[in-house]
Parts: structure tokens; sequence; C-alpha cells
């Protein structure tokens, strides 16, 4: 849940970049980080290997601006997307108050999506979160892929029920990044105000 | 939610600064900082003498996860957590002491501190601010985070990333 710090009266909530390796969650929040303007944002902090592909975790912390005198900030965070790094990816779930699910448009990556959706239900269910019980916004990334699958072939295998927001998106050129965080951030604070 | 909010103010936010405070003074380190297990700020000091301090929002987050990965690492060998972790290099030393289940305390030292004060004083501190984050434990709507914050802070959303 959200972190509260009524001395500095900050409220902080932390959202976090899911999805299959090489799906393009560090890319969104480079986009992120690049526009932001500076007094907004902190540092971005990226625990990365040598051909930059996420090891721990990326972190970017973004400043809302003030609301009833409370400064509102949001910690964004992306997993690591291979498969062999849960241990890491699990850790980083901790204290979740929202998630972008990170999907694939490639033809090749579709049975990756599916399984790094199956496996973001189990590391939830070891903290005791149902996948309903937080809000998730899904991301089809790289829609300029040649052959991209059509966005409902994509969530059918992520999302059959169709329950979740889906956004288009090309997060290298910024296309549909910010509205997936809008929409993602939108429901959090929502589930907070009503949750009191 | 499993993870619980922590909302430290009025009181108990001075009492945590107090214990923070004498912890510099009583240990000789430059930063004292309490944090929460999922990498927020809920208390820091900073000794006068020292320099500024490194962004406070990437170390706490550096912090947390690697405490979450040392924490894992513990489970394996078949200890719950390590109480306690200490990072030395040549000329600045990092001791983290948990602070009950939820926080952390962090204390950052160079070599002018001695690092047996720096744990006995900071085994003290972490024992002090123990009941304080356990009592911290809140409902953020019991905080005034209601709609009115909510279309607030939605416009804000607006404002900043576009229509």
């Amino acid at each position: 849940m959200s972190t509260i710090n009524f001395a500095a009266r900050e409220i902080n909530f932390k959202i976090v970049y899911y999805g299959p390796g090489m799906s393009g969650k560090t890319t969104n929040l480079k986009w992120v980080f690049q526009q932001v303007p500076e007094n907004r944002k902190g540092e971005m902090v990226s625990l990365a290997t040598e051909d930059e592909r996420t090891l721990f975790f990326d972190f970017l912390p973004v400043d809302l601006g003030e609301v009833k005198g409370f400064k509102t900030r949001f910690h964004l965070y992306t997993v690591p997307g291979q498969v062999f790094y849960n241990a890491s990816r699990k850790l980083i779930l901790r204290g979740v108050d929202g998630i972008v699910f990170v999907a694939d448009s490639a033809p090749n990556r579709l049975r990756a999506n599916a399984e790094s959706m199956r496996n973001l239900r189990e590391n939830l269910a070891e903290y005791g979160i149902k996948l309903e019980d937080i809000p998730i916004v899904l991301q089809a990334n790289k829609r300029d892929v040649p052959e991209a699958l059509p966005v409902e072939m994509i969530q059918a295998v992520i999302d059959p029920e169709k329950r979740l927001p889906i956004f288009e998106a090309v997060a290298t050129t910024g296309v549909g990044v910010f509205e997936t965080l809008k929409a993602v951030s939108r429901e959090v604070l929502s589930r907070v105000a009503s949750a009191g | 939610m499993v993870e619980p909010a922590v909302a430290l103010f009025g009181g108990a936010y001075e009492e945590a600064s107090r214990v923070l405070e004498e912890l510099l003074r009583e240990s000789g380190a430059r930063y004292a900082l309490l944090l929460d297990r999922k990498g927020f700020v809920l208390a820091h000091k900073e000794a006068l003498w020292a320099p500024r301090p490194p962004a406070l929002d990437s170390l706490a987050t550096l912090i947390a996860g690697n405490a979450a990965a040392t924490q894992a690492l513990a489970k394996m060998l078949g200890e719950p957590r390590f109480n306690e972790l200490l990072h030395q290099g040549s000329a600045f030393g990092l001791y983290v002491e948990e602070v009950g289940e939820l926080a952390l305390l962090v204390v950052i030292f160079d070599n002018t501190a001695p690092v047996g004060r720096v744990k006995l004083y900071g085994k003290r501190a972490a024992q002090a601010l123990e009941p304080i984050t356990k009592d911290a434990v809140v409902n953020p709507g019991q905080v005034g985070i209601d709609s009115e914050y909510r279309d607030g802070a939605s416009a804000l959303l607006d404002e900043l990333f576009g229509n």
C-alpha cells in the first residue's frame, strides 16, 4: 500500500512495469524520464548488465505535484523480464500499488506474453494478492514491428475475459507511454480513495 | 492488501527524528534514515558537519532492494532474515539494521566513525524505533485521501502528461 509521510506531507505510490524479456519495460521508463521536466523527477536508477538488459530493476521517482497539501509521488519500477530472474522479479512486486503489463506484439513472443502473465499471477499469489485485487493496465507494445499481431490476439492470451484496459504503444517513440501511465495512476488513485 | 501502509507523523515522527539525531551524535555517523521495506523514506537526519547526501530516493530504493535480496538469501539458508547488514568500503560504510517487520534503519558513516560504535548505537536506535513504526501503520482513508484528493491528483496527471 501507499506510503504516507506526514512530516514531508508526501504520499507515495509504487507502480511496477511487468512483462516478458525485451518487451520494452525499460524503454517505457526511459521515455517518461526524457519527457518529464527536471523539477518533477528524481534520478533514474538502472541495475542492468553490460548489454543493457535489466538485471534487478530500474527505478524512477516522478512528482505529480501537490494535492490537498500532500506532495504526491509515483515511484516507477521495472522488473527483469528474463525467465531465469524470477527470484529478483518477485522482490520488486513487494508493496506494489499498480501494475503495467507490457506485452510484446511480435508474433514469436505471443507465448512469452502468456507465460509472463502466468508468472505475474503466481508471484502475486505468494504475497496473497489476486489479479483482481490490484489495478493492472495492459500495454501492447512494439506496434511498429513487421507482422505485429492483432491486439485482440494478444489480449486473448493475457486477458481472455477482457477485464483489463489495453493500450497500444510504440515505446521507442513514446506512442502510448503516457496514456498507459495515466490510466494505471488513475486506477491506483481511485482504489486508494475508495478504500477510505 | 498484504503490505500495510506506514504513516509517520506528528509525535511519532518527532520521536523518530529525535532517535535518529541522537544516533548521529553518539555514533559520529553522517546520515541516518528510517525507510519502509518498499524503499520509501519515512524520516531522515543529516549531521550538520557532513556534506550534502546523495539522492535519498535512489539510496532508499537500492537499500530496500538489497535488503530484500539478502532476505531471500537468508531464507535459502534457513534463516527468516539477516538482522543486520554491513557494507564497508575504504572510506565509507553503510550499516542497515532491521526495525521490526516493516522498516529499516540505515546509517551511513565515514572512517572517522568507528564501526563498533555505529553498530552499538544503531542497534539501540533500531530498538527504540520499532514500537514507533509499529504504531504508525494506518489505513490511508483515515488521513484525507478521498475523492477530492483523487480528482485533484487526476487533474495533475493531465497537466504533467497531457490530455
